[in-house]
């Protein structure tokens, strides 16, 4: 049976190669201008000729497409001895190359298709066999949020209703609410042991089984990705395709990736156009509730029709956990055309260059192994992925804030402006636990404080108690940040038990927030001052305080005036 | 002239430049709490007359190993900045700042930009491709500031400056203001103190 089907496509084969060789005009170089030289050719696979296929001298910024009769055409600066190398790929192929000579050479490429299903039996590879050759790659990663997700602490005491010393009944727990559920935190968390044959269910499970591939979200779990589509069946409402490679196909791994000129036998890339977009993202950082019985809740008093018809998450019974890929797409979205930020994706702030990196290399691979496949190519077209997030430095960069004031009589107006200046989505975005706070003090010069007269204050849920353990309850200013709330009225509830969304405050890209303060001056003679603070704090205090975790506010930025 | 005319014209000369002397710098050391680096610290003189005639010199703030240099640019108003991408990889320049906003969008390495800053305040300077990419430009209403150098030294210049009481104010991204009321010229040519304090970084002028 396996011979009846496999010989007709070896005909196949046979036939295209030959048409290849004689149909085709032959491929050639020809002087063009001064310094350069054609190079033509024609990609075609077992099927005929490859259409739309992306073709570049390897490392090269530039390419160009295949037309119907898998014909290119590629302008390269004149060489004389040195071959290059001239590489074809398209999404669903192995990417391939050709060695290309001076003179009539042939620069003819074949592709071959990726496997037409998805392997489950497949074990993924470890990171540290990909850091062999991508050390500095898998060392970014490495120290990133990405890897040893599946042991995160602060993940184990939500899911297990523990404290950070290993307490049980301690604070919010998935398994203490849902005994008989395994959860879905392992489809995100550990998403290679959720998609393995046998694989956990449980994310403590996923941690101490055997079945678990690897600790956190892995080089190898991402680059099995052959797409994401959007579905109704995950909390996400978006789903990864894998292609995991079967021994029938060859040992090689199939690595899927942003480049189209990565050949090698190791790996067996394949270009995948995904890899540069946005909801490649989607899959994890997008998460919805359905509510019980479909009941409704008033998502109107939250979010204006355009942000819900833009989110495109479902009717008014849906409740938005995490809604950061909805929100950037959003924003991306009601952008016009000309706008400078029309375009920008995910990866280019969660994977750009950062200092500590420099200088900058040509290179996503090292040691012998750069020697024998290394591309160069532009540091613009490398991606360190460090997937940085919620850290100082991003959160600095993500807001600013601004202070005026104005004495009028024995009053003292302050106005705060406090402005999303580099987020792509809302800040803050993703857990609803993570909230940013002003903190604003208006004081004499003797340093006592001005009583307010108007303007918000900080709910009781930023902490009651003294300031400097970082109780901010009942003084001026203002939250942002998502509020879960359940049935019984009991708001920042953990998502599997949200009915509603209370309120959302976080800000919205590129927008400003302007709070106005009054204080009343007790002597006209005196200079007051206010100032104000911006605090990001990754969960609430309360939760904080009854998971014995540590308290890590982060001063993002403050002024005075 | 005969030599009497001249001796005279030159004994006021020296009278002049001499008594001027004294007046044309304020020098002193600024001391910050928790500083690595006493550098890039302003000093500048308020309730001084504002400028009139708009600026001549032309201001650069580079891009390079993803970093704006100078971390600080301190200009008079009406100047304008380009802003060269010097580096490897693309950049975006943009202020949200109520002070000036605007946004280049990415542009590649080679290329450069120009903005006139025509309002005094703090210009906050990001780039949205590289998060940890910061500088401000500093609006100033007039030419009366300087910068401190690595040590903390600084010496501005107060030349044409009329004999009077002003407020020497101080600005740094991690520091406190400071304000210290000086006389004109009673000030110049003594060595001042500054000691400033980490904190929140106000306003330049209220």
């Amino acid at each position: 049976m396996k011979k009846a089907i496999f010989f007709p496509i070896l005909v196949n084969f046979i036939l295209v190669a030959a048409a290849f060789q004689l149909i085709m005009p032959t491929p050639s170089w020809s002087a063009q201008k001064k310094n350069t030289s054609v190079i033509r050719g024609v990609v075609a696979s077992q099927y005929g000729m490859v259409s739309d296929a992306r073709v570049r001298i390897a490392g090269s910024k530039d390419f160009t497409l295949t037309d119907i009769n898998g014909r290119y055409t590629l302008e390269t600066p004149l060489f004389s001895s040195r071959a290059i190398k001239i590489t074809a790929g398209k999404d669903g192929w192995f990417n391939n190359s050709v060695n290309a000579l001076p003179g009539n050479q042939n620069a003819n490429i074949m592709l071959f298709p990726i496997p037409g299903k998805d392997n489950p039996n497949y074990r993924f590879i470890s990171p540290a066999v990909c850091a062999r050759c991508h050390n500095t790659l898998a060392k970014y990663w490495d120290k990133s949020k990405m890897a040893h997700t599946t042991s995160n602490v602060k993940v184990l005491n939500m899911f297990n209703g523990t404290d950070a010393t290993g307490r049980v009944l301690s604070g919010p727990g998935y398994k203490i609410d849902n005994p008989d559920k395994d959860g879905n935190c392992v489809s995100c968390h550990a998403p290679s042991a959720a998609v393995t044959q046998g694989g956990a269910r449980d994310i403590e499970r996923a941690l101490w089984s055997p079945k678990t591939e690897w600790d956190g979200i892995s080089c190898d779990y991402c680059h099995k990705i052959r797409k994401v589509t959007k579905t109704s069946d995950t909390p996400s409402l978006f789903k990864s395709h894998l292609k995991r490679q079967t021994p029938l196909k060859g040992n090689s791994i199939l690595v899927f990736g942003p480049y189209d000129d990565v050949v090698n036998t190791v790996m067996s890339a394949s270009y995948s156009p995904g890899f540069d977009k946005g909801s490649f993202c989607a899959a994890c950082h997008s998460q919805i509730k359905k509510s019980d019985n479909k009941e409704s809740w008033n998502r109107k008093q939250v979010y204006t029709d355009a942000e819900w018809q833009s989110f495109d998450i479902g009717d008014d019974s849906v409740i938005p956990v995490q809604t950061t890929y909805q929100e950037w797409k959003t924003w991306q979205d009601g952008l016009p055309a000309d706008d400078t930020n029309k375009g920008k994706r995910c990866q280019d702030c969660h994977m750009s260059w950062r200092k500590e990196m420099l200088p900058y290399d040509n290179y996503v691979i090292e040691g012998h192994a750069r020697d024998m496949w290394g591309t160069k190519r532009d540091p613009q077209n490398i991606r360190p992925h460090h997937f940085d997030g919620g850290t100082q430095i991003q959160l600095k960069t993500a807001l600013s804030m601004e202070i005026e004031g104005q004495i009028n009589d024995n009053i003292l107006d302050v106005n705060v402006f406090i402005t999303n200046t580099n987020g792509g989505h809302w800040i803050p975005t993703g857990d609803p636990m993570r909230n940013v706070m002003l903190v604003l003090s208006a004081t004499d010069s003797d340093g006592k404080a001005l009583k307010k007269i108007k303007g918000e204050e900080l709910p009781t849920w930023t902490g009651v108690g003294k300031i400097e353990e970082g109780n901010y309850a009942g003084l001026p200013g203002k939250m942002f940040s998502k509020v879960l709330k359940d049935k019984k009225g009991n708001i920042n509830v953990p998502f599997w038990n949200a009915a509603e969304v209370a309120a959302d405050t976080r800000i919205r890209p590129k927008t400003t927030v302007k709070l106005k303060y009054q204080f009343k001056i007790e002597n006209l003679n005196d200079e007051p001052t206010a100032e104000a603070k911006l605090i990001y704090r990754p969960f609430m205090k309360s939760l904080a305080k009854v998971k014995k975790w540590e308290n890590n506010d982060i001063l993002i930025t403050e002024t005075a005036w | 002239m005969n030599s009497k005319r001249m001796l005279i014209l030159g004994l006021i000369f020296l009278t002049m430049t001499s008594v001027h002397a004294f007046a044309l710098d304020l020098s002193g050391n600024v001391k910050a709490q928790g500083l690595r680096k006493q550098d890039n610290i302003l000093v500048y003189l308020t309730k001084t007359p504002d400028l009139t005639t708009p600026p001549q010199e032309a201001f650069v703030l580079d891009q390079n190993n993803l970093t704006f240099l100078p971390h600080i640019l301190v200009i008079p108003k009406g100047s304008t900045v380009s802003f060269p991408n010097n580096d490897k990889v693309d950049h975006n320049v943009f202020s949200l700042s109520r002070t000036k906003k605007f946004n280049f969008g990415s542009y590649k390495p080679g290329e450069s930009q120009t903005v006139t800053f025509d309002k005094p305040g703090i210009v906050e300077l990001r780039c949205d491709l590289h998060s940890e990419m910061i500088s401000y430009i500093l609006v100033m209403k007039n030419s009366f500031f300087a910068l401190t150098d690595k040590k903390g030294n600084f010496i501005l210049d107060v030349a044409g400056l009329e004999p009077g009481k002003y407020f020497l104010k101080t600005w740094h991204e991690k520091l406190k203001n400071s304000k210290m009321p000086i006389e004109l010229p009673a000030a110049a040519g003594k060595k001042l103190t500054i000691n400033l304090k980490r904190g929140a970084p106000g306003v330049l002028y209220k």
